[in-house]
């Protein structure tokens, strides 16, 4: 991985904002960012990515555009917020990265409480959208029961996941490839690598220009998707453990059924009838179990034969 | 001596390629099963290619399968250095012979050409022509068709289960096309995907042209295949489906795939449970079975996508979904 962060042509932070179908909010987004932190002795670059939209947010980001400040990336078909934040990443240069919404509900007027707060120690700072100007049912329910099951289920206890506004350190980014729709757990992802991950709270404002690219049909995405998360946020290197602990739930309903068999067996009651029920029962869950264990060595297969760095690779610093 | 240029080393065509008229278009023609006579072909492919432009050359590559090359084809080659032949050394198939051909191709643009007359050859110009204005590729379609009813009827089927995946393509059958090189050599071709060609080039972003060509006499004969090819194609469209919406998200199509099949099994089970315990005996019922059947069902297909993730995971790092059009 290449450092950047001793290379003085490369500027301090950047910037990345993914923006689709978000003409107006183009040159406002860019005098906020400029706005926000002018005065500061920063080298700043901002890197709007067009996520390919139909209508002229491209034609906007090319005449708001200067060599080395404002860069502007165009992807040749729409990949969605994930892979347009990871366009940026990669083509970021600076020591620390940020990312914000391209719908100006973020304040850039926050970036500086962000960068300082970055400074005290963390690899991860993420934005936590107070008074949060969304609808209620569709926007802010489901995302705050997302919270909470993303807490649970990782350990990562952070308010609010989603907010777009969040600060990365560059040595942070080189280990985290983000793909599907997992800019939702980003936190949770980062701490997995051993990022140390903060919260700070920021503005949140409606939106000015332009409409919602947000649907209720990423509810039952965001359940499964969990699932995943779960998997490779702590098994990821022992898959076979996580199979096996995924195997405890039919392993013990086959056992349960297994001694109500034994039981019938030995006639505590129960007619013949409820003996091959029963065994039939604890058969399928002990299979069903055993199943489970099997895929387990698949996924360790799969993961010995990976030669090439994975995420679990350390990377090594000898300090005398 | 214009027609040798083309040969010069490979940072000579380069460099020529930077030169407004420069550009050199390989002409790879998979010879794998059915083939015309090769050598009326290249005359007439020649002829067309050559009111374009005079720095070009024809990659015939023969499948393992195919046998060998006809001497006149080969002796041709002897004297024109405009010919190359190439032989794959086993049964490799279409898909992996035209890899083989963009990989040896020493042109900047390459052309894909079928062993056998699909379109009127004069078409090739068009084709170059879109590429020289804008088109990434530019695929030809049969257009007017003189094929009979039966071919049209396959044809229009294919197409419209193809078009629920993504595109608009009309005539996937064609194998006349025409592209950049070096998006030729980033298309991940295996298998039988040589046929998607167009839709392959589209979802990856690219500016996919369709040019309707008229269709050439000869190609209009009635074609009817076995069984097994027709299982296959129908294979290759659920595979692209799949790879079109789960690629990076595996678990959710075998997770709702599952859970559809494990909540009717719950609930059958679930039944049954409370029948038992109202005393009424289950053992000799069927839908017991067909309950237990389904939640074993469901719970592989969860399994499945689980170790589907794994691997997605694994991968990722080297793996980008986007790709950059341009940069300020």
């Amino acid at each position: 991985m290449v450092q950047h962060s001793f290379d003085r042509s490369c500027p301090d932070v950047s910037v990345v904002a993914p923006l689709y179908n978000e003409s107006a909010n183009v040159v406002p987004l860019v005098e906020s960012i400029f706005g926000a932190l002018a005065g500061r002795a920063l080298e700043l670059e901002v890197l709007l990515v067009d996520d390919s939209s139909s209508d002229d947010t491209w034609e906007r980001i090319h005449a708001v555009a200067a060599p080395a400040r404002v860069r502007g990336i165009r992807l040749a078909h729409n990949v969605g917020q994930t892979a347009a934040l990871m366009a940026g990443f990669d083509h970021a240069r600076g020591a620390v990265v940020l990312s914000l919404d391209g719908d100006l509900q973020n304040d850039p007027r926050d970036i500086p409480a962000i960068l300082e707060k970055l400074e005290q120690g963390y690899d991860l700072v993420c934005g936590w959208r107070q008074r949060r100007q969304d609808g209620l049912l569709l926007r802010r329910l489901p995302s705050w029961c997302a919270n909470r099951l993303i807490g649970w289920l990782t350990g990562v206890r952070v308010t609010d996941n989603g907010c777009s506004l969040k600060a990365y350190r560059r040595e942070l980014l080189d280990r985290l490839t983000l793909y599907s729709d997992q800019h939702r757990f980003i936190p949770a992802l980062a701490a997995s690598l051993g990022a140390r991950v903060a919260e700070l709270p920021v503005r949140h404002h409606a939106r000015r220009f332009g409409k919602s690219k947000y649907g209720p049909s990423r509810m039952v995405k965001v359940l499964v998707d969990l699932i995943t998360l779960k998997m490779i946020t702590t098994f990821r290197a022992r898959p076979f453990v996580g199979f096996c602990v995924v195997a405890l739930l039919p392993l013990g309903l086959g056992l349960c059924f297994g001694v109500a068999w034994v039981a019938a067996l030995t006639g505590f009651g129960g007619a013949k009838a409820s003996v091959l029920v029963l065994a039939s029962a604890a058969l399928l869950w002990a299979g069903a179990a055993f199943y489970m264990g099997m895929l387990g060595l698949v996924a360790e297969v799969a993961l010995h034969g990976e030669r090439e760095a994975t995420p679990d690779t350390p990377s090594v610093q000898e300090l005398a | 001596m214009a027609t040798h240029s083309a040969f010069a080393p490979r940072a000579t065509s380069r460099r020529s390629s930077e030169d407004t008229a420069g550009e050199i278009v390989s002409l790879i023609i998979p010879v794998v099963r059915r083939a015309d006579d090769l050598i009326v072909l290249h005359d007439a492919f020649a002829a067309a290619v050559s009111t374009v432009t005079a720095h070009y050359e024809f990659l015939f590559v023969f499948d393992g399968g195919f046998g060998p090359p006809p001497e006149a084809l080969v002796a041709r080659s002897r004297r024109d250095r405009r010919i190359r032949v190439l032989r794959l050394a086993y049964a490799f198939g279409e898909t992996a012979a035209l890899r083989a051909g963009i990989a040896a191709s020493r042109g900047n643009v390459v052309m894909t050409i079928p062993p056998y007359f699909q379109v009127q050859p004069q078409g090739v110009a068009q084709l170059l022509d879109a590429v020289h204005n804008g088109a990434d590729v530019a695929v030809a379609r049969r257009c007017p068709r003189r094929d009979g009813w039966l071919n049209r009827l396959q044809s229009y089927v294919f197409h419209t289960l193809i078009r629920s995946v993504s595109g608009g393509f009309h005539d996937m059958g064609c194998g006349v096309r025409a592209m950049r090189r070096d998006i030729g050599e980033s298309l991940r071709l295996y298998g039988d995907m040589h046929r998607f060609i167009p839709l392959l080039a589209f979802r990856e972003g690219y500016r996919v042209a369709e040019i309707p060509l008229p269709q050439h006499a000869a190609d209009a004969r009635p074609r009817v295949y076995k069984p097994g090819i027709y299982v296959r194609r129908l294979l290759d469209i659920m595979t692209l489906f799949f790879l079109a919406k789960f690629t990076e998200k595996p678990l959710r199509f075998f997770g709702l795939l599952g859970s559809t099949l494990f909540a009717p099994g719950a609930l059958i089970t679930l039944v049954l449970l409370v029948q038992r315990l109202e005393g009424v005996g289950i053992a000799d019922r069927p839908v017991l079975l067909l309950g237990v059947l389904l939640l074993a069902l469901g719970v592989q297909l969860v399994g499945i996508g689980l170790v589907g993730e794994m691997i997605v995971y694994l991968k990722a790092p080297h793996r980008r979904s986007y790709r950059v059009r341009e940069t300020t």
